[in-house]
């Protein structure tokens, strides 16, 4: 602009020839009454604009005034509306707690996200106490299920399943008392399906706990599509691999897989030992029987067997099998009976092992080797002695066990003795020594051989507790004679261990043995 | 009173409208917001039929571009099949054989009902109903004109379906 002002100031013409001034004022005097005109348009514009820029600083003034108002005004209404809102927001919570909380759950949710981002210790601190009662409650929960199942278990240790618990224990390598902690983990059974493989149609459904069964046909059928899915897309499509169970929280589908028709149960907890494999064996089981009928299945009910009341009897079993469960009258009745069997049993063991033990050596002529038995002789109960000088034993010396009435199970039969009493060609020994001790006696049943040798034929057994009198000695043998149940004296040679001595045997009797 | 229960299945190209045919059977009404079919989703319908109750179990099947995604697991025992066609758009007809052939490999019992679904559209249809009969036709089923939108012949398809499955027993 300023180029040309100064050509409108001054104008050529003054220095240039009039002739051509004139042409030129002819020729230009449009255009210089035009940038006249313009320059008048241009003052009003800067005026303009001079007005304008006045007025913009008056309203930033007015502004920065009002604002100023307004900061003194919202903190002067802060503790009006807070009081105000606290009673209008507590009357809203009152009168529509629903809505308020629909309204303000995204809020919450959001900013208890973002705090725990921003501060996730001070939200576990915070939380703590809520959280912290409520897993302890649960625990404190499991516990005592836990406890109550250990306490059941224990009541039934001595039971023929504590036994049986014991000896699978035994069996497995694992103590009993970790068997028995696997044992009492909670497990209940929840539902069971009955599905024909191909179609996913339910052929029958059970369900031990309160459940929805109206949708029953739908899961059975989802359960298949999920099956085909695993199958299709781990398995390569190969039928032998199939989907064996699904987890879910806490509860878990067992699947187990028939030729035509699978079971599919769901249970919470950890299945019992052996659980699959009755699983399998009534599946197997229900194809042998109806097998036909399973393959054949299209959807009508009326062409299988009663399986709904088929599969209620199972899941009761298999519930009743995995609890613990206390014992009835019947069992405790039962238990108890089976123990007095086997004390009566045990006493007669011992009756009989007494007698074998007693009767050994009249069956070998050998020293028993369970001595324990042996002091039923009763080494203290010496006869009294007596003041008479008759050195011949009394006759009323009760044996304490016959021959004959005692059975035996050694692989070598007693031999039959047939008493024969004969008569003694020596004469009753005479009897010399002081009768002030009393006659020795045998201290157990032994048989009294003709010669002092196992080898030689036995003559007859020698009750326990008979008086003898030793009438020889040779080496370990002794000859006795006694008095047997007729009344009839006898003799024989019997081992010299098997008598109790009173007072040595003379040396007079002994015969020495060469070499000894 | 005695129910028998059969699967069928919805067969189709992608977005031809069967899982809107489905929802619009069993729940008598219509979503407009679409919604991918991903996998299987299973229906039931039951129908009253005299003496006793059938229970349609209807196999909703995940329809692709490609049609050896729809798993052959899934069609295996299926009393019967409604297989779609979206009717602006022709290459969804050139499927429908596809499909046929693959249920009645497996069932050749089958019974199939074709169905051309979007039949409001009708200023972009571009399937006639000779093309769509003649293909039934090479099949021995049935075939109508539906709109999922509408509820157009609907509940008639699936109660063709059911009359087919039930007359070949």
């Amino acid at each position: 602009m300023e180029p040309r002002e100064s050509r409108t100031h001054v104008p050529p013409e003054k220095q240039e020839d009039p002739q051509l001034q004139s042409v030129r004022s002819i020729l230009l005097a449009q255009e210089w009454e035009r940038i006249a005109a313009l320059e008048e348009e241009l003052k009003q514009l800067r005026q303009v604009a001079r007005t304008q820029q006045e007025r913009a600083d008056k309203l930033e003034q007015e502004l920065e005034r009002l604002r100023q108002e307004f900061k003194e005004e919202t903190e002067s209404l802060i503790p009006r509306l807070t009081a105000q809102l606290s009673g209008i927001i507590s009357r809203t919570i009152q009168n529509s707690k629903h809505e308020m909380a629909q309204a303000l759950a995204p809020i919450m949710g959001e900013a208890i996200r973002a705090q725990i981002r921003k501060s996730r210790d001070d939200m576990v601190e915070a939380l703590y106490p809520i959280i912290g009662s409520t897993v302890a409650r649960a625990i404190a929960e499991f516990a005592r299920e836990f406890q109550r199942n250990i306490d059941v278990r224990l009541r039934s240790t001595f039971g023929p399943a504590g036994l049986w618990r014991t000896l699978r224990a035994r069996l497995r390598g694992v103590s009993p008392s970790e068997l028995a902690l696997r044992d009492a983990l909670p497990f209940a059974i929840e539902e069971l399906f009955l599905i024909q493989h191909e179609t996913g149609l339910l052929m029958a459904h059970s369900h031990l706990r309160e459940s929805d069964v109206s949708d029953s046909d739908l899961i059975s059928g989802m359960l298949t599509a999920i099956r085909d899915f695993a199958r299709d897309s781990f398995g390569q499509g190969d039928v032998e691999q199939e989907l064996d169970e699904i987890q879910y929280g806490d509860e878990r589908i067992i699947i187990v897989n028939g030729r035509y028709a699978y079971l599919a149960v769901v249970i919470t907890g950890v299945e019992p030992e052996g659980f699959r494999y009755q699983l399998r064996s009534y599946l197997s089981e229900l194809h042998v029987e109806h097998d036909e009928a399973l393959r054949d299945y299209a959807g009508d009910p009326a062409t299988l067997p009663d399986l709904e009341n088929s599969l209620t009897q199972l899941a009761e079993s298999l519930s009743a099998e995995s609890g613990p469960k206390p014992m009835g009258r019947t069992q405790k009745l039962a238990l108890a009976g089976g123990g007095l069997f086997g004390i009566l049993l045990l006493g007669v063991a011992c009756f009989y092992l007494q007698f074998t033990i007693a009767l050994w050596p009249l069956a070998f002529g050998q020293t028993p080797t369970a001595t324990a038995v042996i002091p039923t002789a009763t080494p203290t109960s010496t006869p009294s002695p007596t003041a008479t000088l008759t050195p011949s034993p009394t006759t009323t010396t009760t044996p304490s066990a016959t021959p004959t009435a005692t059975p035996t199970n050694t692989s070598t039969p007693l031999p039959t003795f047939t008493p024969t009493p004969r008569p003694t060609n020596t004469p009753p020994p005479t009897v010399t020594a002081v009768p002030t001790s009393p006659p020795p006696i045998t201290i157990g049943a032994v048989w009294a051989f003709t010669n002092p040798t196992t080898e030689s034929q036995q003559i007859a057994a020698i009750p326990a507790n008979t008086p003898v009198q030793i009438l020889a000695q040779t080496g370990i043998w002794v000859e006795v004679s006694w008095t047997d149940n007729n009344n009839i004296e006898q003799r024989g040679w019997i081992p010299l261990q098997w008598i109790r001595l009173t007072e040595p045997i003379s040396p007079d009797i002994i015969t020495p043995i060469p070499g000894s | 009173m005695r129910v028998i229960q059969k699967k069928v299945c919805m067969l189709g190209d992608f977005a031809v409208g069967k899982t809107s045919l489905v929802r619009r059977y069993i729940e008598g009404r219509f979503d407009d917001k679409y919604l991918s079919t991903i996998g299987v989703k299973i229906s039931r319908k039951t129908l009253p039929r005299g003496d006793h109750t059938l229970n349609l179990l209807i196999w909703d099947l995940a329809g692709g571009d490609d049609f050896s995604r729809v798993s052959a697991s899934y069609l295996r025992g299926a009393a019967g099949a409604i297989i779609v066609c979206d009717l602006t758009r022709h290459e969804t007809l050139n499927a429908l054989s596809y499909y046929a052939e693959q249920l009645r490999t497996l069932n050749p019992q089958a019974a199939l009902v074709f169905v051309g679904n979007k039949v409001d559209l009708l200023d972009e249809r571009v399937i006639t109903d000779d093309e769509l009969t003649e293909l039934s036709d090479t099949f021995g089923g049935t075939c109508l004109v539906t709109s999922a939108k509408t509820g157009e012949r609907v509940e008639a398809a699936f109660q063709i379906l059911a009359d087919l499955i039930e007359a070949q027993q």
